[in-house]
């Protein structure tokens, strides 16, 4: 797993969620590295899931992928 | 008599059917999280507006998917379902539990939860209805333990699901209770961990009845079927013809495709124009069977009405044959999810995206070849579009 390619993601993250919009899509994720393999892309938005920098939100029907530090805090994440 | 606090919601329990009004009290007997619900719930008819906000936690430690998480937005009046999340329980192939196993799992809801199921989603799921966020954890353990795991939500492939198949049904041309289990198995990662554009459902019939209905409720439905003749068994024809039974007007012309053939003595069938409705096996059960060559037709594209219409199923696969590995299923499945993956749009469903390329782009990105029986209305709509380098090496 490229560490390199985890500290892009986390990157990007942080620069998309400086506005209101805190949650995003997978799809999102893998279009803001259209250079970058998609499936590595989402290794390692898994990685990130596991070590508890990404967390998921879901409605039920749709899974979005956020920072930890902007889960809404009435809701804890797990 | 004392005044009824949930006057509107007792109304629900004057119909014919029986009401899970009824089921709620009975719950609430017991269980604070259940008189919440019912006030909340009497308050929501009384105000005209639903008392729930949805989303937000998704799971337990390495889990992505599985629970749905809820909240009152009244938790002054209604403390104990403040959090009152669903757990989704892969539920038993085919849905045959051991009362050994059913005990366990109301074990440990009664345990962390309100005690109150819903057995089963529409997805196939064993549905464990509110608990709160501090159980969540203890009660995915408690599962485990006892044998289970949650099922799939969110943008993930959902919890495949399967008739009964051979276990109870004597049409089964494949064995849906074990093809479906070993795409659980094999598909973990992608039920557990939500990396699809949007949810992606697996469905399994063992034979064109299709008790499961995944061709209207599946992404990729799974058909059991047969090749050749229909078996007849003339003695039990006759049997049949000296019953009730109009074989003419009951059997023959309500086929479909008209392929039968009645004279009063002897049945035909043209086989060649059967389209697997079962209608005439259904009727006749002891005279007409599946033909030998057992195997599975396989579909794309079906949906409920969510974000677009509702879709039916559309065949790819006439026939292949099923066995144990599913080597080829499995791959088949691997190509279309990852081409979907690939060119979905968010929230649209593998079907919705074949709408908008069109099949030929499918076909041609998962190496399927076009078969007479992809035209989509048989019958009626004969046309098929061919990329043009296909044309032109017909005309060399």
């Amino acid at each position: 797993m490229s560490e390199d390619l985890k500290k892009r993601i986390v990157d990007l993250f942080h620069e998309k969620s400086r506005g209101d919009k805190k949650k995003f899509y997978i799809r999102d994720v893998t279009k803001w590295l259209p250079d970058d393999d998609r499936h590595a892309v989402q290794d390692a938005v898994k990685v990130l899931l596991d070590e508890g920098v990404l967390v998921y939100w879901s409605s039920g029907s749709t899974t979005y992928i956020m920072l930890a530090e902007f889960f809404p805090k009435e809701e804890t994440c797990s | 008599m004392a005044k009824s606090k949930t006057p509107l919601l007792d109304e629900l329990e004057k119909g014919k059917w029986p009401s899970f009004v009824k089921d709620i009290k009975q719950a609430a007997q017991k269980s604070p999280m259940a008189e919440d619900l019912l006030q909340q719930l009497e308050l929501s008819y009384k105000d005209k507006i639903g008392h729930w906000k949805h989303g937000g936690i998704v799971g337990v430690k390495g889990y992505g998917s599985g629970v749905i998480g809820r909240y009152s937005d009244r938790p002054d009046l209604f403390p104990n379902v403040q959090a009152f999340h669903t757990l989704r329980v892969n539920h038993p192939t085919g849905w045959f539990y051991k009362t050994d196993a059913l005990r366990k799992l109301c074990d440990v809801w009664d345990k962390h939860g309100s005690g109150l199921t819903n057995m089963h989603g529409s997805t196939g799921d064993a549905i464990l209805l509110g608990t709160k966020t501090e159980h969540l954890q203890p009660c995915f353990d408690d599962l485990s333990a006892a044998g289970f795991d949650l099922g799939g939500s969110g943008s993930a492939l959902r919890t495949p699901s399967a008739c009964v198949g051979p276990g109870r049904c004597e049409w089964a041309c494949i064995d849906s209770l074990d093809v479906c289990y070993n795409l659980t198995m094999e598909f973990q990662d992608k039920i557990h961990r939500p990396m699809f554009p949007y949810k992606f459902k697996i469905k399994v019939s063992a034979c064109p009845n299709d008790c499961v209905a995944s061709i209207a409720r599946s992404d990729f439905s799974i058909i059991g079927t047969w090749k050749g003749k229909i078996l007849i068994n003339p003695a039990e024809v006759t049997i049949y013809a000296g019953s009730d039974l109009d074989i003419q007007k009951e059997v023959c012309d309500l086929c479909p495709t008209k392929c039968m053939e009645w004279d009063g003595k002897t049945l035909k069938i043209h086989d060649g124009d059967c389209n697997r409705c079962m209608h005439c096996i259904n009727l006749m059960p002891k005279a007409l069977r599946p033909g030998k060559e057992k195997g599975a037709t396989i579909l794309v594209g079906g949906k409920a009405p969510i974000v677009q219409g509702a879709l039916l199923s559309w065949v790819v696969v006439p026939f292949m044959k099923l066995e144990p590995p599913y080597a080829e299923l499995k791959d088949l499945i691997e190509r279309i999810q990852d081409w979907w993956d690939e060119n979905g749009k968010s929230r649209e469903r593998l079907g919705e995206l074949i709408k908008r390329v069109g099949m030929r782009v499918f076909l041609k990105a998962v190496g399927l070849p076009a078969v007479p029986q992809m035209v989509k209305a048989p019958r009626s709509n004969p046309y098929v579009f061919f990329w043009p380098e296909e044309i032109q090496k017909e005309v060399k």
